[in-house]
């Protein structure tokens, strides 16, 4: 809630020395935000942000006896000139008969007085303008100055207009019209507070705005001054509902304190006397069914003070809450204290005391401390979840590819598979972005159409991806998904893939043909498929690894292999063998064929000839020409067997 | 025969030391050197020569070939540093290096690396919880009315499917204190945790993206009082924004916190004294707190024993609070334009 206070008003009710700045900043270090301090030509305005909470401080007075508090407890002198209203006779006796629902108000206090209408003196509307509130005429400013000064919303009618012996409060019906003083129409939704006349006519929207016919105008002479004081759910319904946010609506559906309605009945009833030839010709009515009960929290010196982390004296937190008044009665270092009833709705339990407490202390007066270590605490610090993940990002960067970060929310178009599967949003901002995602490369091309300029592509993300799960929450998977357009072949990002796996000490990949999506190669290791790379087309290739699988597999445990001391030896084999036979299974098939093979890989294939380089070594002995040819002999063998491979 | 030797060590030294470069120096090499060389033929002959003569010649064959490899060996490292000397003064040092492939981490990742390196370096302990999660962890746990207006659907975006019974609906978790609910269930005290995630609000503009990065610490124990809240949030702002940067806390009303501060961070520009970029030379970091008692009581933590703060601050807001990264629109950073990610 936003508050606009000329320093003038301020200081109506406050005596300090302290200047405007000075009090917007210990506002704004111990209670509300004063969000801008405007110099005027003579004056200053305060526009100060107020938390929900604290709807009494959306007032002159609220925020005074505030400032008192803070300024005295900051060093500066500071004393809240408490307003005394001329309090007048309250009699049963008033010429309307106001029957309450004590369901719907809390209280009502009422008085008629014969008025003459006529320009707003100047400091009235100086003030109210520049609260933001217009000036209209007197009869309405008053309601509107009584409500920035008290904190209390206000009501008028025009006597004449009502011309009734009796008005109703009781809740709306669905449907019922009415003309609110602006003169729009609305059909209500039931439940709304209103008052009817002795003819059953609807003279008010109570707590939101007043009807057109009864409002006060030019000929006004008569009018029934009027405070509610409401149930605030009500009040917010209907306000949200029917889309009007008057002022007093914003306050009254924060629940507006009722113990402040007879004195801002009183103080617009010297406000009448003083701007429009006021004259009481009424008895005052007040109507108080749902008085709050005292409400008392018990605190202790010892509990303040391990909460703030400072030790505040016992003498110092009374002080403190008695400037806020809070009434207190203390026993050495334990305190009762009764809570005023602009603050029940706010203060119900020991902590939120300790707010006050802390706060007017001085957030800024507490030191800094680091919380202490404890011995509990884990071990697996270095390597937790998020390490390999680092590690991987880290990696693609230095292999020159560039990270995105795209929408877990996808339109249907950018979902893979049947939407059926789909967690959708009920309330989505956009059709764009309606399905939590299942994968994300189609994320990761619709980049490529964000960037069509650029030929050369190389991206990646980690991401979760999300799967439905009957009566549970969806299932997170962590994704690692890269994709390439012009940059390299299939077998340069095979190749990447290969390196991040050695990187992640992961060295029983391997790669099987697959035959959905576009076709490509599933990843396995030790049995489990990981995910896939697939050659998109001819300019782009992609892959998608399951990382929360892939991290499982992943290790920092490194072993230790003598260095040879013995050279080794190698040579070239060119082998014919079919085309539709895997490279990897006569690599696999050559190393099982002796021990002594410490490398075998494919140098080349052209034809139907691929040539395979072959290392041998042992960690014992020179080998001799022997030894290589007989092995050699043995692998023609075992391949010519099982692969029916043929030798230049 | 000696005669012979001799003039062949005389005419391949004299044709060693005239020798221009390498390719030259290896030719010869092989002239007197090789299989068929002028020394390697002679060298073959001493055996046709009279036994009693062949040591001697022997010898002499033997001297002549060592200073022939000497005389090639020294001629090859005089006309290789002679190379070398061509080379670094021929260099043109300011022509392009050659690079190796170098890419770029995202914006928010690098964020996020810094922010968790802070945090772990006093304690904390990453963790990762559900980004769609029920209403109890999302709201109810953390003492929310029922009327709040974050709970509504113009605020939270809910996932069209059954509710819980115990649980409530289910939703895009609008802030990471979901994992405060959390931790606490599954873990008791002493707690120092660092949630920092992907969350979901209803709303795009200029300030705002339908998904973004919050960070959430969490400490729990006994004795934790607000000067620790002040301790952790100081050494996060000046190790993440700069020594010179100072914070300050303020009161603040949240649900699930008592008390509640809003915290404030100096402008970089101004530090403080007060400019256009920033309020009074304040910029609002974010919101903070004692872990509210019902908060506590939801998770079946004793409140009488234990007290806690916690704090919720976002990724990209800390990142744009940063010298130099005043980006004016938000949602590039989601926007993938290669152009802006390349920047960094």
């Amino acid at each position: 809630m936003q508050i606009k206070i000329l320093d003038s008003w301020l200081r109506e009710y406050l005596k300090t020395e302290a200047k405007p700045a000075e009090i917007a900043k210990i506002l704004s270090l111990t209670s509300v935000s004063v969000e801008k301090l405007e110099k005027l030509s003579d004056d200053f305005l305060y526009n100060i942000e107020v938390t929900t909470n604290r709807v009494d401080l959306m007032s002159v007075i609220g925020l005074t006896r505030e400032a008192s508090a803070s300024l005295s407890e900051s060093g500066f002198k500071a004393e809240f000139k408490k307003p005394k209203f001329e309090t007048i006779q309250k009699a049963n006796k008033f010429p309307i008969e106001i029957r309450n629902d004590p369901e719907l108000v809390n209280r009502v206090c009422a008085a008629v007085l014969e008025v003459s209408v006529k320009p707003t003196p100047d400091m009235i509307a100086k003030r109210l303008e520049a609260s933001g509130i217009r000036s209209l005429n007197n009869l309405i400013d008053v309601t509107n100055y009584v409500m920035r000064e008290t904190g209390h919303p206000a009501h008028v009618f025009d006597y004449d207009l009502l011309n009734t012996a009796k008005l109703t409060v009781r809740p709306s019906r669905k449907n019922e019209r009415i003309l609110t003083l602006d003169n729009k129409e609305y059909s209500l939704l039931g439940e709304d507070i209103v008052m009817e006349d002795d003819s059953g006519r609807i003279v008010d929207l109570l707590g939101i705005m007043g009807l057109a016919n009864s409002v006060v105008g030019d000929k006004t002479k008569k009018i029934l001054f009027f405070i509610d004081n409401n149930e605030p759910k009500h009040i917010r319904n209907t306000s949200m509902s029917l889309g009007i946010r008057t002022e007093a609506a914003v306050l009254n559906e924060k629940g507006v304190d009722p113990d402040l309605a007879l004195d801002a009945l009183f103080r617009g009833i010297e406000l009448y006397q003083e701007i429009a030839d006021g004259k009481l010709s009424s008895d005052v009515l007040d109507i108080y069914p749902n008085r709050i009960p005292d409400q008392k929290i018990i605190l202790t010196t010892e509990k303040v003070n391990s909460i703030i982390g400072e030790k505040v004296p016992s003498e110092r937190i009374e002080k403190i809450l008695e400037k806020l008044n809070f009434e207190v009665n203390r026993k050495e270092d334990k305190f009762e204290v009764t809570v005023p009833s602009f603050r029940r709705n706010d203060v119900t339990i020991e902590e939120d005391l300790i707010e006050e407490i802390a706060r007017i202390y001085g957030y800024q007066n507490i030191k800094s401390l680091l919380p202490p270590q404890t011995v509990s605490e884990k071990f697996t610090r270095f390597e937790d979840e998020f390490y390999w993940e680092d590690r991987v990002k880290s990696a693609m960067k230095y292999f020159g590819f560039t990270e995105v970060y795209t929408y877990s929310l996808v339109s249907e178009d950018l979902y893979e598979g049947p939407i059926d599967n789909a967690l959708s949003l009920k309330n989505p901002l956009s059709s764009d972005m309606k399905y939590l995602r299942g994968g994300l490369i189609p994320s990761l091309i619709s980049i490529l159409e964000e960037n069509k300029k650029r030929s050369k592509v190389k991206i990646f993300e980690i991401a979760n991806v999300y799967k439905k799960r009957a009566g549970d929450l969806p299932k997170e998977t962590l994704t690692f998904a890269a994709l390439v357009r012009n940059e390299g072949s299939f077998f340069e990002l095979k190749g990447l893939i290969e390196a991040i796996f050695e990187d992640l000490g992961i060295v029983n990949a391997s790669f099987k043909k697959r035959s959905d999506g576009a076709g490509g190669a599933n990843i396995f290791v030790k049995g489990k498929n990981l995910g896939y790379i697939e050659p998109l087309s001819e300019e782009i290739t992609d892959f998608e690894i399951n990382f929360d699988e892939l991290k499982k597999f992943a290790t920092r445990k490194k072993s230790y292999r003598p260095i040879a001391k013995f050279p080794e030896s190698s040579e070239d084999l060119a082998v014919v063998l079919e085309p539709n036979i895997s490279t990897m299974d006569v690599l696999e098939e050559i190393k099982k064929v002796d021990p002594l093979i410490s490398d075998v890989s494919l140098l080349d294939r052209y034809g139907d000839s691929r040539t395979f380089h072959i290392v041998y070594q042992s960690l014992e002995r020179n080998l001799t020409k022997e030894d290589v040819s007989k092995i050699r002999e043995e692998i023609k063998k075992r391949l010519t067997d099982k692969f029916s491979a043929s030798f230049k | 025969m000696e005669e012979e030797l001799l003039s062949i060590k005389n005419n391949a030294v004299s044709l060693i030391l005239d020798a221009p470069d390498l390719a030259t120096l290896e030719e010869i090499k092989l002239q007197f050197l090789g299989k068929s060389g002028k020394l390697t033929i002679a060298i073959k002959e001493i055996a046709k020569l009279p036994e009693e003569r062949r040591p001697s010649v022997g010898i002499l064959a033997n001297e002549v070939k060592l200073t022939i490899e000497d005389a090639i060996e020294n001629q090859e490292a005089n006309l290789k540093s002679q190379t070398s000397r061509k080379i670094r003064e021929e260099i043109d040092v300011t022509n392009p290096g050659i690079k190796p492939p170098l890419g770029h981490l995202h914006l928010v990742t690098q964020a996020i690396e810094e922010i968790t390196e802070i945090f772990k370096s006093i304690g904390f302990e990453r963790k990762r919880y559900p980004e769609a999660e029920w209403d109890w962890y999302a709201f109810e746990a953390l003492n929310f009315p029922p009327n709040h207006p974050a709970r509504d659907d113009w605020e939270t975006f809910f996932i069209d499917t059954p509710s819980h019974q115990k649980f409530g609906p289910m939703l895009l978790t609008p802030h990471t204190s979901s994992g405060q609910i959390r931790e606490m269930e599954k873990n008791k005290p002493p707690i120092k945790m660092l949630n920092l995630a992907k969350c979901y609000r209803r709303q795009s503009d200029v300030s705002h993206t339908p998904m973004f990065h919050q960070f959430e610490g969490l400490v729990v124990d006994r004795e934790i009082s607000i000067a620790h809240l002040k301790g952790v949030l100081d050494f996060f702002v000046k190790s993440y924004f700069g020594e010179k940067r100072q914070s300050r806390i303020r009161p603040y009303h949240f649900e699930f916190t008592e008390p509640s501060f809003e915290v404030d961070v100096t402008c970089g520009v101004c530090l403080g004294k007060g400019c256009k970029l920033c309020k009074e030379g304040w910029l609002e970091l974010g919101g903070a707190g004692m872990v509210h008692p019902n908060v506590f009581k939801n998770v079946g933590i004793d409140p009488s024993e234990f007290t806690g703060f916690a704090f919720g601050w976002g990724v990209e807001r800390v990142l744009m609070m940063k010298e130099g990264i005043e980006i004016d629109d938000i949602r590039l950073l989601y926007s993938n334009k290669l152009e802006f990610l390349e920047q960094f």
